[in-house]
């Protein structure tokens, strides 16, 4: 029924069309009328985005199943990790705050990777995983509520506050959710719509 | 709002859809026509092809309002409870942003103050400003209007900060009669306010921009023949980053 255009590109911000061309290495595409920006030059290749995400999963992990923070007060001693401070939220009874922070810091991000390893895995072995435009789907939102990065910002705060009422040290969970931070970041810049590209 | 009918209220109907998903375009079957009850598909991934976001503006509202009101308990009620030996004490936004500054820590504090009091209120007040131009002021500063959608929607998800900190200090600090800290009523609040303003964020359609009559010159918004062809040249002149 509706015929497609191969070789433009509607500004998702305003919704004029382009007529699209290659970019070289470093060139932005903007639209001409609004601003936004169209595409980028300098996308990675998919073997490298799923390198990239695979290195995600693993800080992802380490960073949630091991302490953040850890702090000791007159010789008790006391570890955070992401899903301790949540659940001790929740049975403390802030329970919809829980929830926000479950599905910002743990839900979202853990889908963005599930989902991102299910669809690149069999795209780069030059197949089309089942189920792909509405994985496509979901991702965006699962990016949208994406907040590790806040959230390790948030472990650094907490840290500063507590630095002055005990002894505070960083944990390992924190410096992998950072690198996490990096890696989702780079993931991130590439979008999501180039995967599309693969299936030609 | 009035029950006039205003510029910027029907989604015009350009002669191309993006997908939003896969970001094809197909060429909008229903342009110039009543659209009725019919929709289009994206060919490629199945997605549905919409020119404009239903009911964007009072979504927009309805969430931005919510915000608006729950923001007062947020900055009201305490959003933590620390209970020491010797006193009990209960902390608001504000005053924990006032505390850090007190004793020294002037770019925690700036930190906390951008994230907690400055994001929620540019969120609130810009989205307030968006939605209320679309229908009144259609025509006004309309680049200065996308740029502003843009800032927010790149910044918003950084109001969350707070909750994670209390949260974190909130499931830490349990040492009995010695040090306690507990989350308030406020937090919850403030959790409500940042979710709020991030589905006002995305509930509202930054095409809506650019719709309604044509002020500027060289810009064409009107739907039709004359749109592509204008743009050849001034498409992909390409910045480097």
């Amino acid at each position: 029924m509706s015929r497609q255009e191969d070789s433009l590109v509607v500004c998702e911000q305003c919704g004029k069309a382009h007529r699209w061309r290659p970019l070289v290495r470093g060139m932005i595409a903007r639209c001409a009328r609004c601003e936004a920006v169209l595409g980028r030059g300098h996308r990675l290749k998919l073997t490298t985005i799923l390198a990239l995400t695979v290195a995600a999963a693993v800080a992802f992990l380490i960073g949630i199943s091991s302490d953040v923070l850890s702090l000791s007060m007159r010789g008790v001693s006391k570890a955070t990790t992401l899903p301790g401070a949540i659940s001790a939220t929740w049975s403390e009874g802030q329970e919809l705050v829980a929830v926000a922070a479950a599905i910002t810091a743990l839900i979202a991000p853990a889908l963005f990777l599930a989902l991102r390893l299910y669809v690149l895995v069999p795209l780069s072995a030059g197949r089309a995983p089942r189920g792909f435009a509405f994985c496509v789907r979901v991702l965006h939102h699962a990016g949208r509520w994406n907040m590790v990065e806040v959230f390790t910002i948030g472990v650094l705060l907490a840290l500063v506050r507590l630095a002055g009422l005990a002894d505070v040290t960083p944990g390992p969970g924190l410096f992998a959710l950072g690198a996490a931070t990096l890696l989702f970041a780079a993931i991130e810049s590439a979008g999501l719509k180039h995967l599309w590209w693969q299936l030609r | 709002m009035s029950a006039a009918p205003a510029a910027g209220d029907e989604a015009d109907q350009p002669p191309f859809l993006g997908c939003e998903s896969c970001g094809l375009v197909s060429i909008n079957a229903l342009a110039g026509q009543e659209a009725g009850n019919r929709v289009q598909h994206c060919s490629r991934c199945g997605h549905v092809l919409l020119a404009r976001k239903p009911m964007s503006v009072q979504r927009t509202w309805a969430c931005v309002l919510a915000a608006a009101v729950l923001y007062i308990p947020a900055n009201v009620l305490p959003v933590m409870t620390t209970v020491s030996a010797l006193q009990r004490e209960e902390h608001t936004l504000l005053g924990g942003i006032l505390e850090l500054w007190v004793d020294g820590s002037w770019a925690l504090s700036i930190i906390v103050f951008i994230a907690s009091i400055a994001v929620p209120v540019l969120k609130i007040s810009v989205l307030t400003l968006l939605a209320w131009s679309v229908r009144h002021a259609p025509g006004w500063r309309r680049l200065e209007r996308a740029r502003l959608y843009r800032l927010v929607e790149a910044v918003g998800h950084w109001s969350m900060l707070d909750v994670y900190v209390v949260v974190l200090l909130a499931s830490t600090i349990h040492f009995g009669r010695l040090a306690n800290v507990s989350a308030g009523p406020g937090i919850l609040s403030f959790a409500a306010v940042v979710v709020l303003t991030l589905l006002a964020t995305y509930a509202f359609d930054p095409k809506l921009i650019w719709d309604g009559p044509v002020t500027e010159a060289g810009v064409s918004s009107t739907p039709g023949e004359a749109a592509l062809p204008a743009d050849r040249e001034a498409a992909h002149a390409g910045r480097a980053a």
